[in-house]
């Protein structure tokens, strides 16, 4: 009798097992059709970095404060900032198989330059092709806009640095020229 | 007449040499790289060693060459199928010393993603545990499908589907997305219960299951206590320790759910208790949103107002950040001297950070007390006397984590 139960409860669990599985085929797939189909990503997605550059004006955000350099857990960036004008960066190279996509560089960036993009396609053959340097870094101004929008960061307002900017070019633009030689001294008048 | 008296008991009658057999390091169900040296006699274990350390990365030493706030980045490593718990660890040990308050905002948001990150730890432990036990045909899917959309829920949040780096010193990284609570809820509110009783129809009842699981790897409360198991697989064995009853950190005090416990401690509790999580988890995580001090994140700016003016304000204004005041700028952050132990209950057990700040910004010593380092103690003791088959079951059924090990 116990027997009898047992086989007709294990029978019957059985059956309530499988008929649950067979439930499932005349529904859709649920796996991504990922090459044909590119999966949604989120603003806050962390994928392979780059560099913006000012959507409205086109010139390049960094401002070669190494606040990035600084910060990140891996030490994969570089930067070199333009020993010619202060303020401007000459060359960056970002090590993408050592960094982790953790992140902080792009929050204590202060112009918002270095961002992470949606793009996760970065396979190369080699480990070095994986260190991009600022040419392949730099967005094109229309992909700058479009992660500005998409991520809702704060544009970059230029008029208000601008206007000073081209006083104080001009201002010291006549200088390099006579005197670039006692560079040392004028930086400190 | 002797002669059938000794077929009766073959040990005698067939004089067997003991066999020494290594199972992994590269064993695919030991989840990650276990070893472990099994001292056979016939089917039968007698004797069972665990080598561990292959996945050793120094999460430590790591942690001490590297300032609090590139660390925070690291540690979600520590045991990656639980990393908002691991951060939560960390995070709160470095607050314990700092002495930053918390929003409570925050905390609500900080309980929210650490429960749906259990909730992925646990699915994907029931999908291995079946795969374990020989369901090769398609279980696994079923889990991964549902861990799948809460993941996509914890990148929408977070930034990435496992690394989190949300839980942040003195809060969390950003604001709930807009329509993010809504859509979590609703999901596990009409989706994820009926998947769970899915899950429930195919296993728990099933005649196979039952003979594999039960009776299996029974586990004495006093050896478990003795050493140091935590989690699911302590309370199957009729203990009911969790820390976020036991010591309630963070917000768990002002949440009410239940903890699910069994006292028959063999494989089939320790798999009901999780179940059983499974369900408490999804329910908590509801209340908890409803609970969120604020509201929905669309309404925030809209309730702000009503919630913090007036003469008995519900909520102070500084309950309804995200992340303390001045803190979501992550350069040059010290803390200490001091010493601080803070625990969470992590879906393995209890996971504890031990920070000693030297008063620089650089850690001057961290300890981890991981869950599975205990529970994988356990192990020799749980599969002597078990035949070959039974090992991988005993050993999935205790949940353990290879990196949480090795660290
Ligand atoms: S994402 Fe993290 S690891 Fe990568 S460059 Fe930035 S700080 Fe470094
Ligand atoms: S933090 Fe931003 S602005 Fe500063 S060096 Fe790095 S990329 Fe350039």
């Amino acid at each position: 009798m116990n027997l009898l139960t047992k086989t007709i409860d294990g029978c019957y669990n059985i059956f309530r097992g499988l008929f649950t599985v067979f439930k499932h085929i005349a529904r859709n797939p649920i796996t991504s059709a990922y090459p044909d189909v590119v999966p949604e990503l989120y603003p806050q997605t962390r994928h392979r970095l780059a560099l913006t550059v000012n959507p409205d004006t086109g010139e390049h955000l960094c401002i070669a404060c190494k606040q990035c350099e600084r910060i990140c857990p891996d030490t994969c960036i570089t930067v070199i900032g333009d020993p010619e004008k202060k303020g401007t960066i000459k060359d960056f190279y970002l090590d993408h198989g050592l960094c982790m996509f953790c992140g902080l560089c792009t929050e204590v960036c202060p112009t918002n330059c270095i961002i992470n993009t949606v793009d996760f396609e970065m396979s190369e053959y080699t480990r070095e092709d994986l260190i991009y340097d600022i040419d392949r870094l730099t967005l094109t101004q229309e992909q700058s806009r479009f992660y500005f929008d998409f991520k809702e960061m704060p544009k970059p307002r230029p008029k208000p640095e601008k206007k000073p900017a081209p006083v104080q070019t001009q201002t010291e633009a006549p200088k390099p020229q006579p005197a670039a030689s006692a560079r040392g001294g004028e930086k400190k008048s | 007449m002797s002669i059938v008296k000794d077929i009766g008991h073959t040990e005698k009658a067939f004089k067997t040499d003991e066999m020494i057999i290594n199972m992994g390091p590269q064993h695919p169900s030991t989840h990650g790289v276990l070893r472990l040296i099994l001292t056979l006699n016939g089917e039968i274990v007698k004797n069972c060693e665990p080598v561990i350390g292959y996945l050793h990365r120094g999460m430590e030493w790591l942690g001490q060459n590297r300032t609090y706030v590139q660390y925070q980045a690291l540690v979600d490593r520590v045991d990656y199928l639980a990393g908002m718990s691991d951060s939560h660890a960390y995070i709160m040990a470095v607050e314990k010393i700092a002495g930053i308050q918390v929003p409570l905002r925050a905390e609500y948001i900080r309980v929210i993603c650490t429960e749906l990150n259990r909730i992925i730890s646990h699915l994907l432990w029931l999908g291995i545990f079946m795969l374990d036990l020989g369901a090769m045909f398609g279980f696994p899917f079923y889990t991964f499908r549902d861990r799948e959309t809460i993941l996509s829920f914890l990148e929408e949040v977070s930034g990435q589907r496992m690394m989190f780096n949300y839980i942040r010193i003195g809060g969390v990284f950003k604001d709930l997305p807009k329509g993010w609570t809504k859509k979590v809820k609703k999901w596990l509110t009409t989706e994820f219960v009926n998947y769970i009783d899915e899950y429930e129809a195919i296993a728990t009842k099933n005649p196979i299951f039952l003979v594999r699981t039960q009776g299996i790897g029974y586990l004495d409360p006093k050896l478990a206590l003795n050493r140091g198991v935590t989690g699911p697989s302590l309370r199957a064995s009729g203990i009911n320790i969790d820390l976020r009853k036991y010591k309630p950190y963070s917000v768990y005090d002002k949440l009410n759910f239940n903890i699910p416990t069994s006292t028959v401690g063999d494989t089939n509790a320790r798999y009901q208790c999780r179940i059983q999580e499974l369900r408490e988890t999804a329910k908590l995580v509801v209340e908890a949103i409803d609970k969120l001090p604020g509201g929905d994140t669309e309404d925030l700016e809209k309730n702000r107002a009503e919630l913090t003016s007036g003469e008995n304000p519900t909520y102070k204004a500084e309950d309804l950040m995200f992340i303390a005041k001045g803190k979501n700028v992550p350069m040059g952050f010290k803390c200490g001297p001091g010493e601080a132990y803070a625990a969470v209950e992590s879906p393995r057990g209890q996971l504890g950070v031990h920070l000693i700040a030297d008063g620089t910004s650089v850690p001057y010593r961290i300890k981890w007390r991981s869950p599975s380092y205990n529970n994988t103690s356990i192990l020799p003791d749980l599969i002597k006397g078990h035949p070959v088959s039974d090992v991988v079951a005993i050993f999935s059924s205790l949940d353990v984590i290879l990196p949480d090990v090795d660290r």
